[in-house]
């Protein structure tokens, strides 16, 4: 039995009454400095409260939620730790109930990245087939809005897309007859919509709901108008894959789950890193060589040559521009060709080039 | 004698006595050893852990903040911050998600929605904060008494809201007059027990300080503004713009209009650069001058409070902030690139260039959450613990002696603004 001085707050008031502790068998007698008892608390139902490192902070579990003991007395403190299971001076039952909470939330976290890793992607490509054309269609016009935002530059002063001018406007009618002889031989279910914009990387993109952007320095680096059909025809192979579509829903969910993990719900730029992830996603190599056997197909069927692309894609990845989205996100270009080639070796030779050499000299203009 | 101790011994001695009354006890070691294993623990749960390291933390600051000879109580825990966290986001996945789709049809319906979302997650924010402080008032207990806040979170996220559109509009010259209204609004419902606390803080005493230091940082920038729309001809240089068919063109014809033009380029970046330059030098002294003015404003009753606080105390926890952040930041470049070409090499050899990928890939994505906690760790542990222990022992009380005589009074609130506040990313301490 130990005795020592402590403070006592009973719990209607902030008034401080110094005590007398007494550790009994069963209970913690509390009297006043007149030695009237004015509580006694069970051990059983000690509870230990936030307190600086050299103060035992006391309430009971029954009584009166805000009455506190406070004690400073080093050898009474440890005399009622010992008496008391409840309390856990040492720490130790509270860092294994922390460790269980680590354990358990390092798990749930791995599962998390798990689905993030794999299960994200599979379910996309479940569900992408599924949402309506209608939906893709108006997603399609939300996201170019975007998109065009980020692409467009705006330093040469002039509109962001080619084919206003006169000369433009008869090379926007052959593009126009190129991506009509595409889009009859692919029989897609929605309405293509291509477009020559100024941007100075080889590259083109391809967003959901069937819009087609195609750098000018793509069309001023194809030697002919059957390289450029082979690459619109590998972006018409995501449209009709609906890729585009595809990665939204991937970005979309992986930003939930992340956003749900992190507590972060401001991030309501989803669109906007939507957009970015369609632009500038580093496609899956998957993704990319089905497009490039899409493109290869169509260009057949359309009567081109379906080796254009692969020409045109070594001849890209041989001179790295910066910023080069076609070349730069799309890894193992040597393999790609080869795959391209392989496969337009089983395919029938063309018959005549897509354009005519007329034709194909307007559409180099249509950003005149 | 320092600085800190002038003020105090040339103070009149009055009939109620001025006390030093308020210590902070806690060691600077023991807080950077909950931050370090907090952090560590955040990393690893990609932040799940932060309603128990939040816990933590506040149990560490309040604990050993003695005030006229006690020492506060959080008595909130990690489960009711995760509660309030799970109901924050049964509100919000809802509504977010209707947002999104709103944002994603067309016409107005479509405007609209995008237009809406931003103010009214703002004014959700403004709500969650006031919530967020009845949480962590009713989890703080005193001498066995609660303190607690009554008012409404509506009324609050309305006034805040109108008060932040008028800072804007104002380019900060109404901070001053908003920060003292809604201090009053929040303080006139909080309650030490049976106490009511009040803000006596002056709107015009703080614009009249912080005036001069407004006009370092934002006159450069307006002189440049009207620079700009008065010195520079605008239809010369859209005509320019117009019959110019490339950026070297452009540069070209605007040479030839207007000889001086690269004088006037200089001058317009000076005066951002200046005002740049001065905004981040005068931070800290805007932030000691708004936190003494804040604290001497407060008022519980007939308790007075008064701060002191040094300005070369603020200034002193953000350049350790930027040392540590600097020693931190080679330390983890060195680690980086080690790390990188060790790893590299290891698996060149496998012949997998898709796993090597993946491998920089989450590399990289491992390595900025370190750094991101990094940071965010050395500015809890210098600034912030500035603020707190700075602040906390910079305060002078008079009528302490009201202290001893507070009525129990309130119940403790839920913790749905903390979650909302966190969702939000709102939060405070």
């Amino acid at each position: 039995m130990a005795t020592g001085a402590g403070l006592y707050f009973d719990g209607a008031s902030s008034a401080r009454h110094a005590v007398t502790i007494e550790t009994t068998p069963a209970f913690l007698s509390i009297a006043g400095a007149d030695g009237s008892l004015i509580a006694e608390w069970p051990y059983a139902e000690l509870r230990a409260q936030s307190a600086p490192d050299a103060v035992m902070r006391l309430r009971r579990a029954g009584g009166p939620e805000l009455a506190r003991l406070e004690i400073r007395d080093p050898a009474l403190i440890a005399d009622i730790d010992e008496r008391a299971d409840s309390l856990d001076r040492s720490g130790v039952v509270e860092r294994r109930l922390r460790k269980r909470v680590v354990a358990w939330t390092v798990a749930a976290t791995v599962s998390l990245v798990l689905v993030a890793i794999f299960g994200v992607p599979l379910l996309s490509d479940r569900i992408a087939p599924l949402i309506p054309l209608s939906v893709e269609h108006r997603l399609g016009v939300t996201i170019d809005a975007q998109v065009r935002a980020m692409l467009d530059d705006g330093r040469s002063g002039k509109p962001f897309e080619c084919g206003g001018t006169d000369a433009g406007k008869a090379g926007r009618a052959a593009l126009d007859t190129l991506v009509g002889k595409l889009e009859a031989a692919a029989g897609l279910p929605i309405p293509l919509k291509a477009s020559v914009v100024r941007r100075r990387e080889s590259n083109a993109v391809a967003l959901p709901g069937g819009h087609i952007y195609v750098f000018e320095g793509l069309v001023s680096q194809s030697r002919s108008a059957d390289e450029l059909a082979g690459v619109i025809a590998h972006e018409i192979g995501h449209v009709a894959h609906r890729d585009g579509t595809r990665s939204l829903l991937e970005a979309a969910g992986l930003s939930f789950l992340f956003g749900v993990l992190l507590g972060d719900f401001t991030g309501g730029g989803l669109v906007v890193i939507a957009a970015k992830t369609v632009v500038q996603s580093a496609y899956s190599r998957d993704v990319e060589s089905s497009a490039d056997l899409y493109g290869v197909g169509l260009m057949a069927r359309a009567g081109g040559d379906p080796r254009a692309l692969a020409a045109i894609l070594d001849r890209i990845a041989g001179a790295i521009e910066p910023g080069s989205k076609l070349t730069a996100d799309h890894p193992q270009t040597k393999d790609r060709v080869t795959a391209i080639n392989t496969a337009a070796n089983r395919l029938p030779a063309p018959t005549s080039p897509l354009l005519s050499a007329s034709e194909w000299d307007t559409l180099r203009g249509i950003c005149g | 004698m320092n600085v800190a101790e002038a003020p105090v011994a040339a103070a009149p001695q009055t009939s109620v006595p001025v006390t030093q009354a308020v210590r902070f006890i806690g060691t600077p070691r023991a807080y950077w050893r909950l931050l370090f294993r907090g952090t560590a623990r955040l990393a690893v749960t990609l932040g799940i852990y932060r309603f128990w390291f939040a816990t933590d933390i506040r149990r560490f600051l309040w604990s050993n903040t003695e005030i006229a000879g006690e020492t506060l109580e959080y008595s909130g825990t990690a489960t009711e911050l995760l509660i309030g966290f799970l109901i924050a986001i049964a509100v919000l996945v809802p509504l977010n998600l209707i947002l999104f789709i709103a944002a994603l049809s067309l016409g107005p319906v479509g405007q609209f929605a995008s237009t809406l979302t931003f103010p009214l997650l703002f004014f959700l924010g403004q709500f969650a904060i006031f919530r967020a402080r009845r949480y962590r008032l009713t989890r703080t207990i005193y001498r066995g008494v609660r303190c607690h806040q009554d008012g409404s979170a509506i009324r609050y996220a309305i006034c805040a809201s109108f008060w932040w559109i008028l800072i804007v509009l104002t380019l900060g010259l109404a901070y001053p007059f908003a920060q003292s209204r809604l201090e009053r609004f929040k303080m006139r419902h909080t309650y030490f027990g049976n106490l009511q606390g009040r803000f006596e803080g002056s709107g015009w005493r703080l614009f009249f300080r912080g005036l001069v230091m407004w006009l370092v940082v934002v006159g450069p920038l307006l002189f440049a503004l009207t620079y700009a729309i008065a010195g520079v001809d605008w239809d010369k240089v859209s005509a320019a713009a117009a019959t110019s068919d490339g950026g070297t063109d452009f540069f070209k014809k605007i040479e030839t209009a207007f000889p001086d033009v690269y004088g006037a380029i200089g001058i317009l970046i000076g005066a951002v650069f200046f005002s740049m330059l001065m905004a981040v030098v005068l931070f800290p002294v805007f932030q000691a001058m708004v936190l003494r003015w804040w604290i001497s404003g407060l008022r519980l009753g007939t308790l007075t409070i008064r701060s002191q606080l040094r300005t070369g105390l603020i200034y002193g926890a953000y350049l350790r902030f930027l040392w540590y952040a600097l020693l931190f930041s080679t330390a983890m470049s060195i680690v980086g690139v080690i790390a990188y070409y060790a790893m590299n090499a290891a698996l060149a050899g496998l012949g997998k260039p898709e796993l090597v990928e993946a491998v920089n890939a989450a590399g990289g994505v491992i390595s900025y959450v370190v750094v991101m906690l990094g940071y965010s760790a050395i500015y809890q542990g210098t600034v912030r613990f500035a603020f707190w222990q700075g602040g906390m022992e910079s305060i002078q009380l008079e009528g302490t002696a009201v202290l001893d005589a507070v009525k129990a009074e309130g119940g403790p609130s839920s913790a749905v603004g903390e979650g909302l506040a966190d969702a939000l990313n709102v939060g405070g301490f």
